[in-house]
Order: C-alpha cells, then structure tokens, then sequence
C-alpha cells in the first residue's frame, strides 16, 4: 500500500548536500530549470544531467531517489516514442525509418531525446533538493529574504500537499478495507480518489487553522529552531550557480551553433531501438503499475 | 466454553522505524466475550486490536481469526467477521453522506437493497443520527463523526466488534448509547472488544479486562480484581471511578468493607454498613 | 466575580450562524472572564462548546465562514480586527482533533513551530521544548514524527505545542479525551498550576464533571447555543435538576450524596463536587449517628 504512493518529501540525512543552505540549492534547482527550457541542445543537457545523477549519488538518497524516478522515468521516456512519431517540431521532417504504422523522423528522435533530456534534468535537480531540504529551513530561509508571507504559506502547503495525500489515501483506502471494499484493481481504487481529495482540502484548511493559531506568519521578528545560517560556502556555491546560470543561458542565446536538431544523425537501427525501448519500458511499467495496485 | 474466535501466539509487532509496540502477546478470545483492553497511552492496545482484521500484520508470530492465520488473508475479507471501529473517526469515513455511510459495509456484504435498507434505518435510528442523514461526514463535528463510524460498523453485524475508545469525546446522553450498543452487541451474540480510558465504561460494562503495560500484556482478569488493586491501576495510568476511589478511602478507615463499582452498588454498601452499624 | 477589572474575555451578544445553518450554534452570548480564572465550558455534543471557543483566538470570524453578529473582546481588542496570527500570541488553542494539529516532521519542531513564531530565541527554545514534552510525558519522543504517535501521545504532543507558547489564555477543547486518566490529571493540573503561579487564564471544554469540580472556579454549562448556567463549580453542580433537564451529569459523588440525601433524608444543603469534601461529609454524616 505504501510502496504505491511517491515518497517525495525529505529523506533525513547529513551529506555535503544536506548540508548545504536552501537558498543556495533553490538557486540551482531554478538555474536548471531556465536552462532546461531554453535548450535543446543534447551536450548541455545531458552535462547537468550527469552533474544531477552525481549530487544525488553524494547525497545518501538514492532509494527515495530511485523510487520515485522508477515511477517517473518511463512516463519521461514515452516522450521518446510520441515525439518520433508526431514530432512538437517545425516541418520539414525527415523520415528515417518505418516501424509498422509509424514513420519515425529524424527530427523526432532529437525532439524526443532532448525534451526527455529536458524533463529529467530539471526533475532531478528538483527530487535532490526536495530531497535534501527540511521544509522549515526552506520558509524560514524564504521568510528572510522577505517572500511574503502569502507566498510562503501557499509553498508551505503545496509541499505538504503530498505528505498529506499520501496520508490520507493510505487512509481512506484501510477504512474502505475495513468495511469489505468490493473488488480490486483501478475500478476500487478510483473512486476512493474522491473522499482523499476531500479529506486533503478539508485537512489544508484545518492546517491553515493549526498554523496560525500558533502565530505562524505574524508580525515582528522570527526565529529559527533548525538553525539556518548561510556560511561563506553557501555564499560561495551561490554565486557560482549564478554565475554558471547566467553564462550558460548567456551562450545559449548567442551561440546559434547549439542547435543540432538539422546536423545531428540518427542511424535507422539506432532509431528504431530507442523507440521500441521506451515504448517497451512504458509498457512494462503500466503492467507493473496496474499489478500492483490489484493486490493492495 | 464457547468457540474461540481470536488466538493470538506469540504476536509482536514492530513499526517501520523500529519501535516495538507489540511484545509476545498470547491472547484467546471467545464468541460472545465483552472485554476491555486497557493501559497507559502508547501501551500498544492500538496496534494489538489492528492486528484482529488484519490492517497490520504480525512481525513475529501468530494471528489467527476464526481458525486461518491472518497474514495471507486480505482486511476486506477479514472485514466480515471483525469489525473496527477506529480511534480516529476521520481515519474511518469517507462517503458523501451519513447514510452513503452506513450503506458501504452492508452493500459491500452483498446483501438485498431492501436489507441495506432495513439496517441503515436502525442504525440511524439507534444512534439518533435522523438530523444528520444527509450531511457530509465532515460537516458534523467530532464526537458525532464517531457515533457514525460505530453505526458504519453496526450496519455491518459482524462477529467481533473493536471499538477504539468508543466513548471519547461522547456527553452523558450518547456515552450511555454507547454503553447500550455494547449490551446489545453482547446480547446479540457479538464479541465486543473496547479499547478505553473511560472508567466507567470499564467499571460497569465489560467483563474480562485485558491490561497492558510498555508493549506487554501485564493482566486478563475481570474488572473488580483490575480495580481493586491499586497498585496495578496507578502502574497502567489509570485511576478507578470517582465513587469506586470513594469507597477505596472508606474501606482504608474502615468504614465500609468492599469495594463499589458503581453508584448502585455504593448505595447498598452503605445501606448494609449502616444496617451493620445499627444492629450493635 | 466581583471585579472592579476589565475583562480579559468578553462577549456582548454575540450570535453565530454557521454558513447554510438554520439554527445558530452561539445565541446571544454575553460573557465576562477575567484574567486568572479557571474556566469550564459544560455542554453536551452540539451544544456550541467548540464554536464559542473558536471565537477566542478570532478563528470565527476571521477563517470559519459563518455570519457572527455581535463582538468579542480579547484584552480589550475586537477580533473581528486582528487575524488569528496576532490573537494567538495572546491566546494559546488545543483543539478537539489531535491529528489536525500536527504539521511538522518532528515532535519538537512541531513545539518549536510556535515558539519560531515568538520571536523565541534557539538557547531558550531548547529549554522550553524539553520542558513542556517533560510536562505531558513525551521526552523521548523528541525526534519520531508526529503521524508515528499513538492517538494518546498526540494529543499530549498538541497540548505542549500551545503550552510552550507561555500563553495568556489558554483554551483546551476537550484536550484529554484520548489521554490516560493519570495523564489527563496531571495535565489539567499543570494548567492549574500555571493558573495559580502565573494567573494564566484557562478555558477549558471537558465532559468529564470529575475533573471540572476538582480544578475550575468558574463553570458555564452551555445547550443549544445560550449560556444556561454561569458560576462557581459549587453553584451550579448543585443545581442537579436543570443539568439533568439538558442532559448532563454531575460528579458521582455529587450524584451519590443527591441519592443518599434523598433516601434518608439527610438534609445536606450543599452537596459535595470533590472527593475530599465527599469523604469527610460521608465520615461526619454517619460517624455522629
Ligand atoms: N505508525 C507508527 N509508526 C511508528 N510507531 C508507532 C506508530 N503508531 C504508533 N506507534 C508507537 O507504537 C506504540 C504503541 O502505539 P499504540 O497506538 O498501539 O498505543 P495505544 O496503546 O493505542 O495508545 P493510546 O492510548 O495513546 O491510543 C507507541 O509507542 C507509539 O508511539
Ligand atoms: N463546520 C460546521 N458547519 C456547520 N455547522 C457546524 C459546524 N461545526 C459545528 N456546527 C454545528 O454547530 C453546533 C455547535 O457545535 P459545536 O461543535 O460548537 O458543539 P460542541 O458543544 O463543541 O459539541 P461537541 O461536544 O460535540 O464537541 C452544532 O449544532 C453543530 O452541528
Ligand atoms: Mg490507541
Ligand atoms: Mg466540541
């Protein structure tokens, strides 16, 4: 039952990352972010990447990690197999290759590849500082560089959104159990997707109630329990995201040259692999899925 | 002796993050029984009865219900013949309405629509939900939200009915619908298993207390010898009825001479006493 | 309550519709507490003990849609102008639903949460989180997470989470519904502790008569949204025959001593609310025959 539900919150640990202020991290996430939208260039991509996998290998969470990109990867990668097929591209388009009904075109491959690139750069990025980050640390750090406090309380409750559903569908779904729930598979546990929204917007406003009548987001000063200071490493790694940030998106914009989507080949075979493989690991993983969720 | 239902060997539970909360309970529970399972909060009296329909399933040891170990048997079948009621209401309701409620166990039975029918309508009746029929679960308040819950249960008839502090938060009116229900269950040919704090429930409803103390159960005995002994009260957190403490500080000055489980019963203790005192 | 003070609550006919309701759950309320009282809300299920408490810390109006007409007082402030953010640094909530409350990852960042709020300084925050998790039992429960406690052990966990907060007034909606008796004693009589050193304000929802007659010295019995009884314990559990008429009981050994004090015609015009006073009544009453 629990092994249905994304682990996505922070996984307790004291690694270099760990270590690290949010400010910083946040920086990176969003540097990230910018490059990745406005890329599609396969190196620059496929650089941050490599550097994602590494900070996420440094920072002991690699279970929750790989959870969750087990369930995110191969929605990831279907883009693969769509793009190739109806590439989101300027036309001309230059077939390559045939599988069955579905022409597969060069720009297609490229198109799939980079917005799989695209998309798992940034949701790496994104799970290692989810990940790595105490959520008070995040507001309070937010707080003191003057994030309203509107702001601040709607991120409050949307990253605790998910703590939140996965608490209340693992409850909802005992006491439909408890009192002989019919049948199995999707069709029982879809309709129980209701009451679990519910009782989620229910518990965000009793949340919101909790919070303030304990001053949350009162006026005069603030402290912090989980002490967060900036250091001069922080600093430090601050103004290298920036600076990395804003030279790379600098090059991006300038340097027409980073496109490849008209010089870079795909051979036939390789085409047809890729695209059968992902459409293979997407497949495989709607059958684990469906499994899965029968026998709870 | 009648048939036994619940047999605990050996059972221990241990939770994810490794606290243990369950140590080696071995534990027989018969048809018709009315037991109460008290001790000192964090005890592990919640994790024991989870493991009675099978919502967690032993780490070590045995649970076996009607004859099959529960741990290759799924909670919704376990769900017909062990009810539970949970200490949290809101980890208990979910449909739309009160009577989209009650309607799910029973439906879920497969019963005729006219029987759903029939058992919703007495539950309503019994727990005096008429007023809130047609409200949202959530829109009623919190002690209400439990009555729903038990009445969700009730719908249901099954064979053993836990109740999880079933009289927390209750007023004098729908505590005593609760005492009720558990006669009736009992009377009904039910077991009832309450999990409680509330003395008075202990003290003049239930018939075999089971008590637990730190993960281990410490005592299975009936309710007069729990509260007699003093010592065995204050080390599971628990203090007897104010009329029971009474009669206990009495006896010390030698007063009276036994123990009162009630206001009735300490009524006729000091009737005899006084009649004791008068016929010197 | 003779007080020549202000009030530190007040409520002048204060009316309360719950949105789409017919019936108002708070019906011309007209109340006075003063700042050091131990109050004790009696009520049966639906009768507004809840409502008139949100009402406090301006939860009704400022975050419960609803129509209130009328005005509530906290230290002389109308909280239909200050938001719950500010009340709370005045006013202290537990509210009637443990889970509810709960919104950290930790037990002590959930007490620490309040305390960040305050402005609390991290040395003194320390000492206080040990303190108040002293306080309600749960010292080594520091570091496990909130959603890991027993329904007891958050209860105890939301009580110290208001606690540590040092508020002025402290209002507890049936706080110890899930906690053990010993535990339920000892909490309660912290707060009256604190009452009497630190003239903490307590307002307290409890169904448990018990517990009301031995700690409050102010007892307002609510039914169907008006105030039907307010003053001392010993004033109004003697009037047995209206809170029988709405329902409620009284201590058992009130209870008892009503019974005896009929059936033998004892004629005991003050009934006894604590067990002390019952034991040495029932010890005088029958030693002299
Ligand atoms: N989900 C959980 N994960 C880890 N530990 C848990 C969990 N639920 C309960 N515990 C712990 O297990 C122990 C037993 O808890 P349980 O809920 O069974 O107690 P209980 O006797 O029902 O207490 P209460 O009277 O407070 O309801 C406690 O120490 C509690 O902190
Ligand atoms: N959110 C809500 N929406 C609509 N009506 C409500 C809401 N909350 C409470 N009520 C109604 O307002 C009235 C007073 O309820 P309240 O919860 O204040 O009672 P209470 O004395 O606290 O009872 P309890 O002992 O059950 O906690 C009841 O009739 C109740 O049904
Ligand atoms: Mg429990
Ligand atoms: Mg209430």
């Amino acid at each position: 039952m629990r092994g249905a539900v994304l682990p996505i919150s922070m996984v307790p640990g004291n690694s270099v990352v760990h270590k690290i202020a949010p400010l910083p991290k946040l920086l990176w996430a969003v540097g990230v972010l910018i490059i990745s939208f406005s890329t599609r260039n396969p190196a620059i991509l496929g650089a941050m990447i490599v550097l994602g996998l590494f900070l996420a290998s440094i920072s002991n969470i690699w279970s929750s990690f790989l959870k969750v990109m087990g369930i995110l990867f191969p929605i990831m990668v279907i883009a693969i197999f769509l793009q190739s097929i109806a590439p989101a591209f300027p036309q001309p388009w230059t077939p390559i290759a045939q599988l069955g009904p579905f022409t597969i075109y060069q720009e297609g491959i490229y198109s799939g590849l980079t917005l799989f690139e695209r998309t798992f750069s940034m949701t790496i990025f994104a799970m290692v500082f989810i990940m790595t980050t105490h959520p008070s640390d995040l507001f309070v750090s937010l707080e003191k560089i003057g994030m309203p406090y509107v702001i601040n309380f709607i991120l409050t409750v949307t990253l605790q959104l998910i703590p939140i559903l996965q608490r209340e569908f693992a409850t909802v779904l005992s006491a439909q159990k408890s009192r002989g729930m019919k049948g199995t598979g999707f069709g029982a546990v879809l309709p129980s997707m209701v009451p679990v929204f519910v009782g989620a917007i229910e518990r965000v406003q009793q949340m919101s109630i909790s919070l303030e009548s304990r001053a949350f987001g009162s006026t005069g000063k603030k402290t912090s329990y989980r002490n967060v200071v900036m250091g001069v490493k922080d600093y430090v790694i601050m103004v290298v995201g920036l600076l990395a940030s804003a030279v790379t998106l600098y090059w991006i914009l300038v340097d027409k040259s980073l496109d490849w989507s008209r010089t870079m080949h795909f051979s036939p075979t390789l085409s047809v692999i890729l695209v059968i493989t992902a459409a293979l690991i997407f497949v495989t993983f709607i059958v684990i899925s469906v499994s899965k969720i029968i026998k709870t | 002796m009648e048939e036994v239902l619940i047999t605990c060997d050996n059972l221990s539970h241990v939770y994810s993050g490794g606290v243990v909360a369950v140590k080696e309970v071995n534990l027989k529970i018969r048809r018709g029984e009315l037991i109460g399972i008290i001790g000192q909060n964090g005890s592990g009296k919640t994790t024991l009865v989870k493991h009675f329909n099978g919502l967690l399933k032993p780490t070590y040891g045995k649970v076996i219900i009607k004859g099959e170990e529960t741990t290759n048997k799924r909670v919704q079948e376990l769900s017909r013949s062990v009810g539970y009621v949970f200490q949290n209401p809101n980890h208990q309701l979910f449909a739309k309405t009160v009577t989209a409620e009650l309607e799910f166990g029973p439906r879920n039975l497969g019963l005729s629509e006219e029987e759903v029918h029939e058992r919703v309508e007495k539950a309503i009746e019994f727990f005096n939900l008429d007023t809130y029929r047609d409200q949202h679960p959530y829109r009623i308040s919190f002690p209400l939200r439990k009555l729903v819950g038990m009445a969700s249960i009730y719908t249901m008839r099954p064979d053993v009915f836990i109740l999880d502090e079933p009289t927390t938060g209750q007023d004098n009116i729908t505590t005593r619908i609760v005492y009720q229900l558990i006669r009736r269950l009992r009377d009904e040919g039910s077991t009832v298993i309450c999990v409680a704090h509330d003395m008075i429930l202990l003290a003049e409803v239930v018939e075999r207390m089971i008590v637990m103390r730190d993960s281990v159960l410490i005592a299975d005995t009936d309710p007069k010898t729990v509260f007699s002994d003093r010592k065995l009260m204050s080390s599971t957190h628990l203090y007897p009825p104010q009329i029971t403490e009474l009669s206990h500080r009495l006896k010390d000055k030698n007063f009276i001479n036994t123990y009162a489980l009630s206001i009735d019963e300490m009524q006729k203790v000091t009737d005899q006493q006084l009649q004791v005192k008068r016929s010197k | 309550m003779m007080n020549t003070k202000e009030p530190i609550i007040e409520f002048r006919d204060v009316t309360f519709y719950y949105p789409i309701s017919e019936t108002p759950a708070l019906q011309n309320i007209n109340l006075k507490i003063y700042e050091g009282e131990y109050v004790a809300i009696l009520g049966l299920n639906g009768a507004g003990k809840t409502t008139l408490q949100l009402c406090l810390n301006g939860v009704i109006p400022n975050m419960i849609m609803g129509e209130l007409t009328g005005d509530v007082f906290i230290k002389g402030l109308n909280t239909r102008d200050y938001p719950t953010r500010e009340l709370a640094k005045i006013v202290g909530m537990v509210f009637d639903n443990p889970e509810f409350q709960l919104t950290q990852t930790s037990v002590a960042e959930e007490v620490a949460l309040g305390l960040e709020n305050l402005g609390t300084s991290p040395h003194d925050m320390e000492e206080i989180i040990g303190e108040v998790l002293q306080t309600v039992g749960l010292s080594g429960l520091k570091d496990r997470s909130p959603f890991e406690l027993s329904g007891g052990q958050q209860q105890r966990l939301a009580i110290a989470s208001a606690l540590a907060m040092h508020p002025e007034i402290f209002v507890m909606d049936e706080p110890t519904s899930n906690v053990d008796p010993v535990g339920k004693e000892e909490i309660i009589a912290v707060a009256a502790k604190l009452n009497q050193e630190k003239h903490m304000t307590v307002i307290l929802a409890e169904h448990e008569v018990e517990v009301v007659a031995q700690y409050a010295d102010h007892v307002i019995v609510i039914d169907k949204g008006k105030i039907i009884l307010d003053g001392t314990p010993q004033q109004v559990f003697n009037q047995i025959d209206v809170l029988a008429k709405c329902g409620l009981r009284t201590p058992q050994v009130t209870e008892f001593f009503n019974q005896i004090n009929q059936s033998k015609k004892l004629g005991i015009k003050e009934l006894p609310i604590k067990i002390d006073e019952a034991e040495s009544l029932m010890l005088n009453q029958f030693e002299k025959k």
